[in-house]
């Protein structure tokens, strides 16, 4: 089982890959930083490709994708909710 | 130029019946086509309810008495079973079908074929019937074979802007009239279920996994379905000449674009208004004057919301009969518009309102309540038919009866 | 329509050829070897903000950069309409979701590729982009969907002359798609440098790529390129006698005859067969240059667009590069230009310009 400080930068190269952030570097992007709104600026679509980033990557299903307003608020709650959720 | 247009006839195919008798009564009697997935090979046929005509592609094929193998997608084979139908309710001669226009809608076209031989086709060492198929990834391939069936030569158009397509068709078919290039234009759409539809919605996470409850609180989703229809469209001149009888008027339209996010409405229904305002200006009558609007009503958070708002907006105190007929035929995509603009055309002549079916409970943010029960008896002078799609795309097209 | 006058009054677009810098016209000409033409790319930054660029697949990339490119070159008049055409619309898009469909057996898919498959999402962006929330409308009826663009805004405009709408048009190669066409003799089986095109009188074309705006109005702007006078769609002439006829009529129409045609831009494929009846009609054009432009662009539905600009750069600049004549008619001044494209010898255009 991987420690929130091991999953944190995975998460980074994760989310840039998914959503094609295309010159955005991991070191650019602080694990606290909000992702949606402010900070990284991702939108409803972005939720859904990081629901299935989760799904595909951690074997980790949102059942309501309402839950992911809190998931995904910054890349630090992410790898909290993956280390509580990833079935080995 | 201002020379009035009039619908002369019109055709349809859906999973609540194949032609304009059987849907009608299916409305009046509360038959929908929902059910599971039977005949697409998806693995969403236990877990993604649809719409599906339950006819395969053969029985398509003898309908619409074409034969079978000669490449014709199931979108073209429910276009033609449509077009056939209207074509004959309007009488048209094989003279006027050369001189007409025919403006077909489609956001699959042949993607179902082309999804099921994606790599047969790329495949030289594999040849065989499915060759056929070869150019099945075009949208306009499906029109233009209907044109050859039908022998149309006047002017040949496919649009896709995705759930208003074929309600745009019907506004340039009047257009290509009004501008006085045309005397008959034939205005509709076709579209097939397809496993690429299905899981691209699926996707975006908006289909509902029970029938579909438009305008309800606890909506979810919406659900797919397949179908065609098509409206033939004349010219003053061309039915006064021909002492044709008239079903309608297409009174006014308005095509505007919400530009607010590329999947989603704006939450307060400003394209949506603008459109409805729009067609109502250029049929130069009040909201007040509506008696029904066939709600695009999709049973999705958002559309419905946007919607809502939007005919509370335009209507004020004093909204008209409102209901989605989606929980019957699914969410035919492309083909919706002209195919509620037909039920449209059958409430006008036989004097009724559709329910909304599945509704129970009352959304928080509306004030309004679509129609809940059938209403007969009620002589419908205008009528707005809504169609939103992808893309910020809002139409909404306005009929109005010739019956005295 | 003819109660109408037109003018194209800002261009943009983006293809095979270095065209995105509208104070060039064809300075410098690319080659190609193996059928296929892509795009040559602009700097995208230079035309969309970098948070939007992230999200665009490449067509909608090319798409948006070449109608900011229009919408600058009209001296950013705002449109009031959007309408585009296209052949194929997003392949590659297409292409991804079915392939993930396969390759993850219809789950765990991701809404991006669906969405940016659609037809209409080039028009929806540029709406989004400029807030045009006017009328918008996507056409896709194969060879006449930049044809069918250009006469619905000539068609609204009618109605209002003071408006400007944006009519683009775009295709996009596609590895998949050119697999399976050329299973059906769409491209030549021979490889040949594209410039040289018509040099081989064999079956097939070349597959291109493109994306083209155009700000057309009722009334002139500062920036006018030339005039669009009339346009007519010709399904499957019976013959090239016929297709001679609806020129001939076309023409007469416009009260011109073909002797006052002063460049014939047609859109000839390098398919031996499909260019059989256009050749015919333009031998008719004696007094004309000959100007063509498929060894440049390539084949696609929407081909006729780079032809119409082509047509309008001739008209504006008044000059012809040495790459697109055919024949050997010098002349100083350009006033009229009859685009005559044929695309898999089934939709036929007609299209008139006139200097302004």
């Amino acid at each position: 089982m991987q420690t929130v400080d091991e999953l944190i930068p995975q998460l980074k190269e994760l989310i840039i890959k998914q959503l094609n952030l295309e010159g955005v570097t991991p070191e650019a992007f602080d694990a606290d930083m909000p992702l949606f709104g402010e900070g990284l600026g991702l939108d409803s679509i972005d939720a859904i490709e990081l629901i299935v980033l989760l799904d595909r990557n951690y074997g980790i299903k949102l059942a309501d994708p309402k839950e992911g307003k809190k998931v995904f608020q910054s890349v630090r709650t992410m790898a909290e909710f993956i280390q509580l959720n990833v079935k080995k | 130029m201002s020379r009035r247009v009039f619908v002369t006839g019109y055709g349809i195919i859906t999973s609540i019946g194949t032609g304009a008798q059987k849907n009608y009564e299916s409305l009046i009697n509360k038959q929908c086509g929902y059910g599971a997935i039977e005949l697409l090979d998806t693995v969403h046929q236990q877990d993604i309810p649809a719409c599906e005509i339950k006819l395969h592609d053969h029985q398509l094929s003898e309908l619409a008495d074409v034969p079978a193998n000669a490449g014709y997608t199931r979108t073209a084979l429910l276009g033609a079973i449509a077009l056939r139908e209207a074509i004959a309710m309007a009488k048209l001669s094989l003279d006027e079908l050369k001189q007409s226009a025919l403006l077909s809608a489609t956001t699959t076209g042949g993607i179902r074929e082309l999804e099921k031989y994606y790599y047969q086709l790329q495949d030289p060492s594999q040849q065989g019937d499915f060759r056929v198929f070869s150019d099945s990834a075009n949208p306009g391939e499906h029109t233009e074979r209907l044109a050859e069936l039908f022998g149309v030569k006047g002017y040949i158009g496919t649009i896709s802007t995705a759930c208003s397509s074929s309600a745009n068709t019907i506004m340039m078919g009047t257009d290509l009239i009004k501008s006085g290039m045309l005397n008959t234009a034939i205005c509709g759409g076709a579209e097939a279920l397809s496993k690429f539809t299905i899981n691209g919605f699926n996707t975006l996470m908006i289909l509902d996994k029970e029938q579909c409850r438009p305008f309800d609180k606890t909506r979810t989703g919406l659900n797919l379905g397949e179908g065609a229809a098509y409206l033939v469209l004349e010219s003053e001149e061309s039915v006064e000449a021909s002492g044709k009888k008239i079903i309608a008027e297409v009174k006014g339209y308005g095509n505007t674009n919400d530009a607010f996010h590329q999947t989603a409405s704006s939450p307060d229904g400003g394209g949506a208004y603008q459109a409805m305002l729009k067609a109502l200006t250029m049929g130069k009558i009040t909201s007040s004057q509506i008696d029904y609007v066939n709600a695009h009503g999709t049973a999705t958070e958002n559309n419905d919301l946007s919607e809502g708002l939007a005919m509370q907006k335009l209507f004020e105190d004093k909204v008209p009969y409102f209901s989605s007929t989606k929980p019957y035929t699914g969410h035919t995509l492309a083909a919706a518009g002209a195919i509620e603009a037909v039920f449209c055309m059958l409430a006008m002549q036989h004097d009724l309102i559709y329910p909304s079916i599945n509704f129970k409970n009352q959304m928080d943010e509306l004030t309004i309540t679509p129609q809940q029960e059938l209403i007969k008896n009620v002589k419908l002078n205008y009528v707005l038919s809504n169609s939103f799609g992808f893309g910020g795309n809002a139409s909404s097209l306005l009929f109005s009866s010739v019956k005295k | 329509m003819k109660l109408s006058r037109y003018y194209i009054n800002g261009v943009g677009i983006v293809s095979p050829q270095r065209t995105f810098d509208n104070a060039e016209f064809l300075n410098e000409i690319t080659h190609y070897h193996e059928n296929v033409l892509h795009c040559v790319l602009p700097e995208f930054k230079d035309y969309i903000n970098p948070i939007q660029l992230r999200r665009l697949s490449r067509m909608l990339r090319v798409g948006l950069s070449a109608a900011v490119i229009c919408v600058r070159d009209s001296g950013e008049r705002a449109p009031d309409g959007i309408i585009t055409g296209t052949g194929y619309g997003f392949l590659h898009e297409t292409a991804k979701f079915l392939e993930e469909i396969y390759q993850y057996n219809e789950k765990q898919l991701t809404p991006t590729y669906f969405m940016q498959s659609t037809y209409n999402a080039l028009a929806g962006l540029v709406a989004l982009t400029l807030k045009c929330k006017g009328y918008n409308n996507t056409h896709v009826n194969k060879g006449f969907a930049f044809e069918t663009s250009m006469h619905d805004a000539m068609m609204h405009l009618a109605t209002n002359i003071s408006q400007n709408f944006l009519v683009g048009a775009f295709d996009e190669t596609d590895k998949a798609q050119y697999t399976i066409h050329s299973q059906a003799g769409y491209y030549k089986t021979e490889s040949i440098d594209s410039v040289e095109l018509f040099k081989h009188k064999t079956i097939g074309s070349l597959q291109g790529e493109g994306a083209a705006f155009f700000s057309i109005s009722g009334t002139r702007g500062e920036n006018v390129w030339c005039e669009v006078a009339d346009l007519k769609m010709i399904f499957c002439p019976e013959s090239g006698d016929a297709l001679r006829v609806h020129v001939t009529e076309f023409l007469s129409a416009n009260n011109i005859t073909t002797n006052q045609v002063d460049v014939l831009v047609s859109g000839l494929s390098g398919d031996v067969k499909h260019d059989e009846i256009l050749n015919m009609v333009i031998q008719e054009f004696n007094h004309a240059t000959d100007v063509r432009f498929k060894h440049l662009s390539g084949e696609y539905c929407t081909a006729s667009s780079f032809g119409c600009w082509v047509g309008a750069s001739i008209l504006k600049k008044q000059r012809i590069p040495d790459v697109l004549r055919f024949n050997q008619v010098i002349a100083t001044s350009f006033k009229t230009v009859l685009i005559i494209n044929q695309y898999m010898g089934r939709n036929y255009s007609l299209v008139l310009l006139k200097s302004v």
